[in-house]
């Protein structure tokens, strides 16, 4: 345990290396969420409801979004595995008796917290400015179970993404383009770039058999009280179901990856 | 002394695509691809004892590289029976890992934007080193290799040949039992190259570990190799003391000869094949067993002012040996 307890001290400290591409990171961050805010609001200008939505809920909506995708999706195991495995970079780890999902899992979970540190700022900042009316759950136990629910979607999140990107192991000329195919559909079907509720029925339906909508959609829903108690609980039930699959899949991926990997590049 | 090392016919093919060159071929690939086996190490067989310091050599290609990545586990064999201090490699143990070390020439394990110090306590709490043993083997490899000044620095700010050291403590601070190093001193200046030398020599001395290196440069393997293993085209050429390499493969020996008085180059092309001649010197392959016979009959035929009888060079007989081309 303790050795992914150095990992996390030295992927902090990794951050902070390049501190002028972390700040512009942030900016960006910020940038987006004036944009999302500028968008919406020039939709409800002339109309009362969109989508089913007042203007105060979907804005409520499109806050959290950036709170809860952030801490998601901040990943940098996503930009680097593809490479490690293609220039044979992997070979470090795998010599050592340290677990590469592991390992990466840890970064992650690194680069979340300081995210989340600075997200934190950033968006205080941007809410007094602003001043949106958010109506979050009333219950501190829901509030409590929706920050759970997020560390599951993290969770979920990850062994998705790693499933993807083992695919490396079998075409390592193609990881980029592998990575950005799969996170479009991943931000579109967990809900980001919309709630899943203005989909027709019969496409919210399928994706309620999906592992996407547990990402950002459910977790937001559940920070707004949109479900009750024993729903709730029944939600973070087969979340966890869902992180079990997910591990699953992507411990087979990367176990069978391994038989083809080639150690590339001396 | 004990077997650490067994390696017994293996096979490593591996599947490539080829690609015609230019768009049309890179289109063409997006649809029908052809593959070939490469044959990478095709029945290999050898067996290293504990505090051994063996040589692999061979052209680009060989099945050198390929060979050390079976053993340490990074690839599966296709083919065969590998052992090494009783466990399977590609098993990937813990207690097996602990106990060697890899390193690659061109790769790098240190965190590039940190200084090295904080990659070797990274791969002392992988490794589980005691923090009093991690000190006192940080203190003894930081003296050999005088790396004292630069721990602190950004790696990314080293040098070439500071970072290999830097990788090398890295690789060595579990210090462990069996070493592979693949081309452990490429790019690095002739300075270096000799310093990085003697500090292999004096590892597998001091902690009588066992090692297995790969080098392009000869000057390696002259100097720290007792044995060594001639790779070529996955197979194994020879396996051997160094000048047991000349028994069995010069065919030749080289005769120089000064003369005192003018001579003709078509006379001297009776004794041997003639490589060089400017006047007053010569110099002249013959086949081996008729080295002494063809120094006869230079001295009773010819004004030799300075005769000598050599053997090759190891350059030469192992370059002769990869190109199968005959000097005699």
């Amino acid at each position: 345990m303790r050795k992914y307890l150095t990992v996390f001290g030295l992927s902090f400290q990794n951050e902070f290396v390049y501190r002028l591409n972390f700040i512009m990171w942030r900016f960006r961050n910020v940038i987006r969420i004036l944009m999302t805010f500028v968008l919406w609001n020039s939709v409800f200008s002339t109309n009362k409801m969109a989508f089913g939505y007042t203007r105060e809920q979907m804005l409520t909506y499109v806050f959290l979004v950036l709170v809860v995708y952030a801490f998601v999706a901040s990943a940098p195991s996503n930009d680097n595995i593809g490479g490690e495995i293609s220039s044979g970079d992997l070979s470090n780890y795998l010599v050592k008796p340290i677990s590469y999902m592991r390992y990466w899992l840890t970064r992650d979970w690194a680069s979340k917290l300081l995210n989340i540190i600075f997200a934190a700022v950033e968006t205080s900042l941007l809410y007094l400015w602003l001043r949106p009316q958010i109506s979050l759950a009333s219950s501190p136990l829901l509030i409590f179970l929706g920050v759970l629910m997020c560390v599951l979607a993290a969770l979920i999140y990850y062994f998705l993404t790693k499933s993807a990107i083992f695919i490396s192991f079998w075409t390592p000329e193609s990881t980029w383009g592998l990575m950005f195919v799969v996170l479009v559909l991943l931000e579109t079907l967990a809900g980001v770039i919309f709630p899943l509720d203005i989909l027709p029925l019969w496409a919210g339906k399928l994706l309620q058999f999906t592992p996407f909508p547990y990402l950002v959609y459910l977790p937001i829903q559940i920070l707004l009280g949109k479900f009750t108690l024993m729903q709730t609980l029944r939600l973070l039930l087969q979340a966890g179901l869902w992180v079990i699959g997910s591990w699953y899949i992507a411990t087979k991926i990367w176990k069978s990856g391994q038989k083809v990997y080639g150690a590339s590049g001396r | 002394m004990d077997t650490v090392i067994r390696v017994n016919k293996l096979k490593k093919y591996y599947k490539v695509h080829q690609k015609e060159p230019g768009l049309g071929g890179s289109i063409k690939s997006l649809f029908s691809r052809k593959y070939y086996d490469v044959k990478a190490v095709n029945g290999v067989s050898f067996e290293i004892n504990e505090g051994e310091l063996v040589g692999f050599i061979g052209p680009n290609g060989a099945g050198k590289t390929t060979t050390l990545k079976v053993l340490s586990g990074l690839l599966y064999p296709s083919s065969g029976h590998v052992s090494v201090l009783g466990y399977t490699p590609w098993d990937r143990k813990p207690e097996f890992q602990k106990q060697f070390s890899l390193v690659m020439g061109q790769k790098n394990q240190l965190w590039w934007d940190l200084p090295a110090i904080e990659s070797f306590i990274l791969n002392r709490e992988i490794y589980e080193v005691p923090k009093e043993k991690y000190q006192q083997t940080l203190d003894e490899l930081v003296e050999l290799l005088e790396v004292k000044d630069i721990l602190k620095v950004q790696v990314r700010k080293l040098s070439l040949g500071q970072r290999m050291k830097m990788e090398l403590i890295a690789a060595l601070i579990h210090s462990p039992k069996i070493l592979f190093l693949d081309e452990p001193t490429i790019g690095l200046d002739v300075v270096m190259q000799k310093k990085m030398r003697d500090f292999v020599k004096e590892y597998n001395k001091r902690y009588t570990a066992t090692i297995i290196l790969t080098s392009h440069y000869m000057d390696d393997v002259k100097e720290l190799c007792q044995r060594v293993i001639i790779i070529d085209k996955g197979q194994i050429l020879f396996d051997g003391a160094l000048d047991e390499i000349i028994k069995k493969f010069a065919n030749h020996k080289t005769l120089t000869v000064v003369f005192s008085k003018k001579v003709s180059a078509e006379d001297l092309a009776d004794i041997g094949k003639v490589k060089e001649f400017d006047f007053p010197k010569a110099v002249i392959v013959v086949k081996r067993p008729t080295a002494s016979l063809a120094a006869a009959e230079l001295l009773q035929n010819f004004p030799v002012a300075d005769l000598n009888i050599e053997e090759p060079e190891i350059e030469d007989i192992i370059r002769e040996v990869f190109t199968g081309r005959d000097l005699a």
